[in-house]
């Protein structure tokens, strides 16, 4: 009877619909407006909120390339340190009797916010030696104390005395340091996913690779590997999707001095605290924009394993 | 900039505490009884005082003395306090959702509210605009008019040509303390002279304090171009009609760099150290014992670090301070204005503008008043006594440079303290790109 009638569904659907348009398409649609408009919303402006993007006329207070940039290196070190650690601890915590034990340690982090996490760290990376653990232990190791949060050297020459002393990025030291924390919050996420996913791999699978003479290696490589490949896309995107928005951790650990600006901190400030909201809202299209493929990606797989179900 | 309290120091933007600072008072008198402190003047009758929220920056011993200034009003006072108010209220007027009152320090945000009509004036609450006028000094009320018409008032003003020293290794020394007379050169030969005596660095600077990084280092610029090139200069540069890029601003940097960046001047050697040491750590250097540096440039503020830091420290003996050497004063304040002219909001503006109330806070130690009528002997010792003198007696007198312009002007002047201090060879091109921040 109901399906006869093509409108009923749509009663059903219309409250869901309503906040989905109130929260989440009209906010969308203004911000994509307002980057249209001059810094107050009052008047078009066409593409100059955009051409300051690529133009990065004050490299200074809101250095657009820089924040791009950092983007991008969240992007590409966040996961790709996050997931092999997190798949490594997983494998190796399933041989251990204490397993419960050592991922619950590397668990808790997840549990703490992102600016809790980031408070701990910024005593962690306090300059004076009497106070910040990192720099305690490089006094103890006979080294001179970090500027962890604020040093924009290079991370390459800091590491492997490469370059002049005073050279600074691209790779800075203090965009390290904020990378090190997420990767501390988060590798325990990938832990317990993988972990899972280890789990549900049925062990006759891997009596019977062991019984035709496959070694650890191997079974690691050609069996738990392939067999675990969705979990990792799907940590992997959780992941990327993380860095892209990230800006708790780098707000208030350094927010966003010393070249440490992201897209998403950048956007805030130039909306509220220069308070020119074009560029602001222009950044955040830029944001979305990043995200878009990122998210159909993986809706096409989730799609892609509902089929083969 | 303002500094913030300790509490704050860890916290972020979105960690912030409402705190009720007076208990709801019962009103069950209805005689019309006109003196009473309660009444709303204009109103004529009795007024049951509601709720009026507060938008501040105060915390911990501040918020401590800040409540037991609002204690004796009768209303309720709904008190939020945060390091990071640009943002928040911005965030807040923009939603529609504008508190009652505010009382950041910077002035920038202040006129721009003003002049797009989000602010009531105070001639809307019937006798304020004529007290501020009255018991306010001319250049402070002056602070306060946009387009002649007055929208806020100042209170908790800070000094900021004030040198902190530590008087007994300067006894010690045989050093001479510098004063508004000496000159910047005199500074410098001073800096020289502890630092060839091998005892102690002669300065200590830190420049962290979270989203006002740089802060201490803008204060300098901004009191040696007063001292240099003097007041009309300085206005220049507020009203843009005059560069960051210009030669009198060149100078007051590269004047700052002499000793911020002088061979063995500062304890805290070399530019990432001064980045990375936060502000109130280099003031404690100066008292502890041994003292580990001789001096410490920073607001009249300090004085109340120095105090809680070290309980038991003696005004005069144990720290002392001194004119910066020029003579003239920039210094800071908060400034308090209104978003509504509900009786609540203007009893609560007119109770909080009078001496009776400021005097409560005076007397608590670390505000100084620039309300004529609070009595200099409410003050808790002779430093803060002489702290005020020296604000209210200054011959020039500008408001804090970088609070005077604000928003995104502000923020690249903090940069570009920490930029120069990396990188000073670069001084033009970081010059050019401050002035190109400015809207």
């Amino acid at each position: 009877m109901i399906g006869r009638k093509p409108w009923v569904p749509w009663i059903w659907l219309s409250p869901s619909l309503l906040l989905l348009g109130v929260f989440l398409v009209y906010p969308v649609i203004d911000t994509v407006r307002r980057s249209f408009l001059d810094r107050r919303s009052d008047e078009w402006v066409g593409l100059d909120n955009y051409q300051f993007i690529i133009d990065n006329p004050q490299s200074l207070v809101a250095d657009t390339h820089g924040a791009i940039f950092n983007n991008l290196l969240w992007l590409v070190l966040f996961p790709l340190i996050v997931v092999p650690l997190g798949l490594v601890l997983a494998v190796l915590t399933s041989r251990v009797k204490y397993e419960a034990v050592a991922k619950s340690a590397i668990f808790i982090p997840m549990a703490i916010s992102f600016v809790a996490a980031a408070v701990i760290w910024r005593f962690m990376f306090v300059f004076d030696s009497d106070i910040g653990t990192m720099n305690a232990l490089m006094v103890e190791i006979n080294e001179d104390p970090v500027a962890w949060l604020q040093d924009q050297r290079s991370a390459q020459r800091a590491a492997f005395d490469i370059g002049p002393e005073e050279a600074w990025g691209p790779i800075q030291i203090n965009n390290f340091a904020l990378i090190t924390i997420g990767v501390w919050m988060w590798t325990g996420f990938a832990l317990v996913v993988l972990s899972a996913g280890l789990k549900s791999i049925s062990t006759e699978i891997l009596e019977a690779a062991r019984v035709d003479g496959a070694n650890e290696w191997q079974l690691f490589r050609r069996i738990i590997l392939p067999i675990l490949s969705p979990t990792i896309a799907v940590v992997t995107t959780t992941l990327v999707i993380l860095a892209l928005k990230v800006f708790d951790l780098v707000w208030v650990t350094t927010g966003g001095r010393f070249g440490t600006d992201v897209v998403a901190t950048l956007f805030f400030k130039e909306a509220f605290v220069v308070r020119d909201f074009g560029v602001g809202a222009a950044l955040a299209v830029v944001l979305l924009v990043a995200v878009v493929p990122i998210m159909v990606l993986s809706l096409r797989r989730f799609q892609f394993q509902e089929e083969i179900r | 900039m303002k500094y913030i309290t300790d509490t704050w120091r860890w916290s972020s933007r979105f960690a912030m505490v409402t705190v009720l600072a007076a208990a709801f008072v019962a009103c069950g008198d209805d005689d019309d009884d006109d003196d009473d402190a309660t009444n709303t003047p204009g109103d004529g009758g009795q007024v049951q005082l509601g709720e009026v929220d507060v938008l501040g920056i105060w915390g911990a011993e501040e918020l401590t003395s800040f409540e037991a200034m609002v204690e004796p009003w009768g209303g309720t006072v709904n008190f939020t306090g945060t390091r990071d108010i640009t943002s928040q209220l911005t965030l807040q007027v923009e939603g529609g959702n504008p508190p009652d009152v505010a009382a950041p320090a910077e002035v920038g945000l202040f006129q721009e509210f003003a002049r797009n009509g989000r602010l009531t004036p105070l001639s809307a609450c019937e006798g304020l605009e004529d007290l501020i006028r009255d018991k306010y000094p001319e250049s402070f009320v002056e602070l306060g008019e946009v387009d002649g018409e007055l929208y806020g008032f100042f209170m908790k003003a800070d000094s900021k040509a004030t040198i902190f020293y530590n008087p007994g290794l300067f006894e010690e020394n045989d050093w001479d303390v510098p004063d508004g007379d000496s000159s910047f050169d005199d500074l410098v030969s001073l800096s020289e002279e502890i630092r060839d005596s091998g005892t102690v660095p002669p300065w200590s600077m830190g420049m962290e304090e979270g989203a006002g990084t740089g802060f201490p280092g803008t204060d300098w610029i901004q009191q040696i171009l007063l001292n240099e090139s003097g007041g009309d200069v300085y206005d220049d540069i507020v009203t843009g009609e005059k560069g960051f890029d210009s030669d009198e601003m060149k100078d007051a940097w590269e004047k700052f760099g002499e000793i911020a960046l002088g061979e063995g001047f500062v304890l805290q050697d070399g530019a990432s150290a001064i980045n990375a040491t936060n502000f109130r750590d280099a003031i404690y250097t100066v008292f502890e014992d041994p003292p580990e540096a001789a001096m410490v440039y920073i607001g009249a503020f300090g004085s109340g670090f120095i105090t809680t830091q070290f309980p038991g420290i003696e005004a005069g003996t144990g720290f002392d301070f001194t004119t910066f050497p020029g003579g003239d004063v920039t210094g800071g304040a908060n400034i308090v204005y209104a978003f509504n002219d509900d009786p609540t909001t203007c009893d609560f503006l007119t109770y909080i503008a009078g001496a009776e109330a400021q005097q409560i806070w005076v007397e608590l130690g670390g505000f100084t008043s620039v309300n004529e009528d609070v009595d200099l002997e409410a003050y808790p010792n002779d430093v803060a006594r002489r702290l005020a003198e020296q604000l209210l007696d200054a011959e020039t007198f500008r408001f804090d440079l970088d609070d005077a312009i604000g928003g995104g002007l502000q923020q690249a002047y903090f940069q570009g303290v920490t930029q120069f201090l990396t990188n000073p060879d670069q001084l033009d091109q970081i010059l050019q790109q401050i002035e190109a921040a400015r809207e």
